[in-house]
């Protein structure tokens, strides 16, 4: 099979490598902003209700806003390359992230915070040591959620000057009617198919680590 | 005795605090009304006025002012909506009909498999999927291999799995119990349906058109990659001719799109919503 030739190159396989380490590196600062300020959000947005409302909404405009606008727009603010993919993706990576924050705390026994507000915890060790380890397992599913939609979304920065695997779709789009268009527009959108699915066994890998046995399903 | 019994300014002031504090929260309510209603709109227009101000602001060369002239860009704006609005209109003619079929009792169980190819599907990334529908739609031989066409039709097809897949988890959750209390009042299948299944599933219908226009709306800007124009083509003429006004004016004003769609089918959804749902 011709794909398979293709595959097999060396110059190839060089590219599709590095390309994937690109979109890596881009989908990894994003989800290490949104998971941060996801998190603080979704504390917040807990905490304090008449945030709630705010926050989920505008998280979720971000969502509305198409890939390719939100990634020009970022061009004028932080610059051409990568910078402004990696803001663009993490806009849009804190929904599913606040969200699923909000609901996992909510989720959490009143009775268990209340027994480990008697054994005379504060406050901020009652979140740390209760509520977030009690809220971890729904919170994981929000950033798996957030990190799958990025992987997908990151391959647009490519047509605002950005790298990943997107670079390969689109010299693909480019040569549309010409013979070679197919085997870069299937080696780039599979990689990014791959790449998905690894970052989803490395999230169920991080679910075994992290998630206390009591509360494992 | 007056002291054995609640003193009455006391009695009055609680009575006032709480009317005081049910006015409080009706007008917190109205106020939070007022900004889910015009919240949006408001909004957008401060946009939509800075985004023209700052272009009538801003000194435009002969090439800006060639790439945003207003008929260049109405003429943008028309094929983005034709695109969303023709995709939308077929992908729905499509999938909702298709989403009722393939929950029927009869072949209920293959459903499953249908929802989870389109959750598998959601891990295909846009650009990809949309650029090898275009190829291989441009492969058929009827189809004509440039123009609008294909483009709509690739369109069409890559937001088709997401609209099926919410149509059948949709009618999924219609309360099986309502459905077995009409069978047990001797309805048939079909009046099940028509009677019950159908009016419950209306906010997944509407659900629905609100996701594909969304949907579409927002990968109609990649049209122009395809030769099927729309605004996206702004975005790409201010990206390669390095002008910031023109890239400026074709993000934002792609974004002002989308997020109108969205509140306008929003408002749609939630006016023809059945009253008891």
């Amino acid at each position: 099979m011709a794909f398979l030739e293709y595959l097999s190159s060396p110059s190839v396989q060089r590219t599709i490598l590095v390309q994937s380490l690109e979109h890596i590196r881009i989908v990894g600062y994003a989800m290490l902003f949104a998971i941060i300020i996801g998190l603080f959000l979704g504390i917040a947005a807990h905490r304090f209700p008449p945030f709630r409302g705010p926050i989920l909404s505008v998280t979720s405009t971000f969502l509305t806003i198409p890939s390719l606008a939100l990634f020009a727009l970022m061009i004028p603010i932080v610059g051409i390359g990568d910078r402004g993919p990696i803001v663009a993706l993490t806009l849009y990576a804190l929904l599913a992230i606040v969200r699923n924050t909000v609901s996992g705390l909510f989720s959490v026994d009143n009775a268990v915070v209340e027994s480990a507000a008697g054994m005379g915890m504060s406050k901020t060790m009652r979140l740390w040591r209760i509520e977030l380890p009690n809220a971890w397992p729904v919170m994981l599913a929000g950033i798996r959620v957030s990190t799958l939609l990025t992987v997908g979304i990151a391959a647009i920065a490519a047509l605002v000057g950005g790298s990943g695997l997107g670079q390969l779709i689109f010299s693909g789009i480019r040569r549309i009617g010409s013979p070679g268009a197919l085997n870069a527009l299937l080696g780039g959108t599979l990689a990014i198919v791959v790449l998905a699915m690894l970052f989803d066994l490395l999230y169920l890998a991080i679910g075994r680590l992290t998630i206390p046995r009591g509360i494992r399903d | 005795m007056s002291t054995t019994l609640t003193p009455p300014e006391a009695d009055v002031g609680a009575r006032d605090r709480a009317i005081a504090e049910d006015k409080a929260a009706d007008s917190r309510a109205k106020r939070a009304k007022l900004v889910h209603y015009y919240g949006m709109p408001l909004f957008l227009l401060v946009v939509t006025i800075a985004l023209l101000l700052y272009i009538q602001g801003s000194e435009l060369d002969s090439i800006e002012t060639r790439a945003l002239a207003t008929d260049v860009q109405l003429d943008r704006l028309q094929q983005h909506l034709l695109l969303t609005g023709v995709s939308t209109f077929f992908v729905l003619l499509l999938a909702i009909p298709l989403g009722i079929a393939a929950t029927r009792p009869r072949v209920r169980r293959y459903a499953p498999i249908v929802i989870g190819l389109g959750n598998a599907g959601q891990a295909i990334p846009s650009l990809g999927a949309l650029a090898l529908l275009f190829f291989l739609f441009r492969t058929i031989d009827w189809l004509p291999s440039t123009g609008t066409i294909p483009v709509v039709v690739s369109l069409i097809a890559y937001s088709f799995l997401p609209i099926l897949r919410n149509t059948m988890v949709g009618l999924d959750q219609v309360d099986a119990n309502v459905l077995e209390a009409g069978r047990g009042m001797g309805m048939s299948n079909r009046l099940v349906l028509r009677r019950l299944e159908l009016p419950l599933a209306v906010p997944v219908i509407l659900a629905g058109v609100r996701t594909a226009l969304v949907l579409n709306v927002g990968t109609a800007a990649l049209a122009f990659l395809f030769g099927g124009g729309g605004l996206g083509e702004t975005i790409q003429a201010g990206f390669q001719l390095n002008r910031r006004p023109v890239l400026i004016f074709g993000a934002v004003s792609v974004a002002i799109l989308a997020l109108l769609v969205d509140y306008l089918a929003g408002l749609v959804e939630e006016f023809m919503t059945p009253r008891g749902l």
